[in-house]
Order: structure tokens, then sequence, then C-alpha cells
């Protein structure tokens, strides 16, 4: 978790904000004729350069670069392809996908945190 | 030969930089950066790419720096910084590929989101590895890719479009700089295993490997 309540409500806003993003550009695209397995990859796809542009655009000048720009585009990732998997299987209404978009970005956030915790200042080559 | 290339594509990024890529970064990475710039000695300092100067603010006061960058607009750009540093910056334009600085000039080199850019970056860290004095110092404030899923396979992904507009996202810095001959002393994640520092220096004497073969490593 970052220091001070303006990165730690940054990251949570950023987080929701492109999973909610990604989820209603999904929502649109996909819909039942799309056979589900390139449904998820592409809304997979998707979501990610979705969130990479809103990272980019809107996001990083205020709360960062990295460590805004990898839980969005996961964020992206995640909620592009559970809600395009969604909506290709069966219909999906906006507000569900808003939802998922909002729980996916969150739960991204807290998983960068718990990750983040453990690797920090560990000496480590990449 | 400067990367004409590289060089307009960071000319176009020059008047919007600071807006996309300033505030936020900025302040979260401030401790960080100003402590790897306290290492600043009183010998002879090149800072690698400055870009539209947003490190100078963390500079130590009082220190003599020479600094580069490909792009003639990034420096523009950084000409209100570098009049307010309370010490020297001489601001040139400059490819690390084609320095026209003599051999073992510098006692250290200060990169700060450099080697993400650099078109070849094994190539460009021998250029700075060049102009180091032996046993210089090399400090780098850099991201890399990660080797951790899912954040590896998101980087790998999505680098072939970042490359576009700036930086490539998936660089294996590290890797690079032992790759270029530098002997790395410390590194330590500053968030997750991708934006790190990295602590190297110019073997004083050249190992075994590099005088039989000089240019094995790539």
């Amino acid at each position: 978790m970052p220091t001070g309540w303006y990165f730690i409500l940054g990251d949570i806003l950023s987080g929701v904000l492109a999973g909610v993003v990604a989820a209603l550009c999904c929502v649109y695209l996909f819909d039942q004729q799309w056979p589900m397995f390139i449904a998820m990859f592409a809304a997979m796809l998707v979501g990610m350069v979705v969130a990479m542009v809103l990272a980019l655009l809107l996001l990083m000048r205020f709360f960062g670069a990295m460590e805004v720009m990898i839980p969005t585009m996961l964020a992206g990732m995640w909620a592009g392809m559970i809600v395009g998997m969604r909506a290709s299987m069966s219909s999906l209404a906006t507000i569900d996908a808003c939802l998922y978009g909002a729980l996916i970005g969150l739960l991204t956030v807290l998983f960068c945190w718990l990750v983040n915790s453990r690797l920090q200042g560990v000496t480590s080559h990449d | 030969m400067t990367d004409t290339l590289t060089r307009d594509k960071w000319d176009r990024a020059a008047s919007t930089f600071d807006l996309m890529a300033g505030g936020g970064a900025e302040k979260r990475w401030k401790t960080a950066k100003q402590h790897l710039f306290s290492h600043m000695g009183d010998g002879t300092i090149l800072f690698m790419a400055l870009g539209t100067g947003l490190d100078i603010p963390v500079f130590p006061p009082g220190k003599t720096i020479t600094a580069i960058d490909i792009s003639p607009k990034m420096l523009h750009c950084a000409q209100p910084r570098i009049a307010a540093y309370d010490g020297s910056i001489n601001a040139l334009t400059m490819d690390v590929h084609a320095m026209d600085f003599p051999d073992q000039h510098f006692d250290q080199i200060f990169t700060s989101c450099t080697f993400c850019s650099v078109p070849n970056p094994v190539e460009g860290l021998r250029a700075i590895k060049r102009v180091l004095k032996p046993g210089g110092e090399l400090f780098m404030f850099e991201h890399t890719g990660s080797q951790f899923f899912p954040f590896k396979l998101m980087m790998d992904i999505m680098t072939p479009l970042s490359r576009k507009v700036g930086p490539e996202m998936n660089r294996p810095t590290s890797a690079n700089v032992s790759a270029a001959g530098f002997e790395i002393t410390k590194i330590e994640n500053i968030y997750l295993d991708v934006v790190k520092t990295i602590y190297a220096r110019v073997p004083s004497s050249p190992p075994e490997s590099s005088r039989d073969s000089p240019e094995q490593a790539s």
C-alpha cells in the first residue's frame, strides 16, 4: 500500500475506473454472436488497451507512472476478459458489467499492493 | 550518427511530456530519487537523458553536472529547471550511442528512466562504460520488465504498443547492465520488481572473459 491517502485513494480510483471503463467497452462490443473463447481473448486485449490509454491520458499525471499503469492495465485485462466472456454466453446488463469492472478493479489494486509489499525493497535481478 | 527516429519521437513528446508523466510519478518517486542522487560526489558527473528536467529539483545542490539528451525540444523544455538549479548543469544534445566525450572521462553516471527507451540498450550501456573511469560508478533509476505472472505477460503484450509512443515496458535492464560489462553492486525494488534502483561500477581491471573476447557480450 502506498504512503498517504492521496495515493491510496488514487490507486483505488484508478483501478476501479479502469475496470469499469474496460467493462463498459466490452459489454457494448461483445454479444452472444461471438464464440466465447474468441470473445474472451479479444476482450482481454481491448480491456488492456483501453486501460492503457486511460492511464496515459488521464491517471498517470495525477497518481504515478508504473504504479498506475500496471494495476490499471491488469484491471482492464481481467475486466475485459470476464465481461467479454460473460457477454458472449448470455445477455449482460450494463450495470452488471460496471459492477464486474469495479470489483475486478478493486481486487486488482489489492493484489498489486499485496505483491508489492512482498517485493518492495528486495534486491533482485529482472 | 544520431538516431533520428528516436530523436523525432521524443521531440514530438516534449510539449506534453510533463503533463502526462510529470506530477504523479515525481511525487511517488521523490524519496527514492533523492536517495539515489544523494550519491552525487565532487568528481565529474554525467546525467543521461535529462528530458524536460523533471529530476533536477531532487538533485543535491552545488554539483557540476554534464547532462545529455537526444531531443533538443526536451532540453528546450528543461531550460527553466536548469536555470533554477542551485549548481551548474551543462545540457548538451547528444545520442548515447554517439557520445563525443573522451574515454574514461566521468567519475559517475546517473540515469533516470532512460534505458527503457534507448534503442540498443546493451550498446548504450557499453557506450557509457567507455566514458566512465575504471572504478567509476553507475546509478540507475529505471523501470524494467517483471519476472512474475501476470505482470510479465501483460508487459510483454503491451510493449509493441507502448514503444510507439514512448518506452518499452519489458526491458531486462539489470541483465543488460551485466551484459555490458558492469559489476552490479546493489539492486533495490521500488515498486514490485518493475521500478528499481541499480548500483553498478566499472571493474577496476577487466574480467578474464572480457580480456579474452571483448566482443562476446551482447
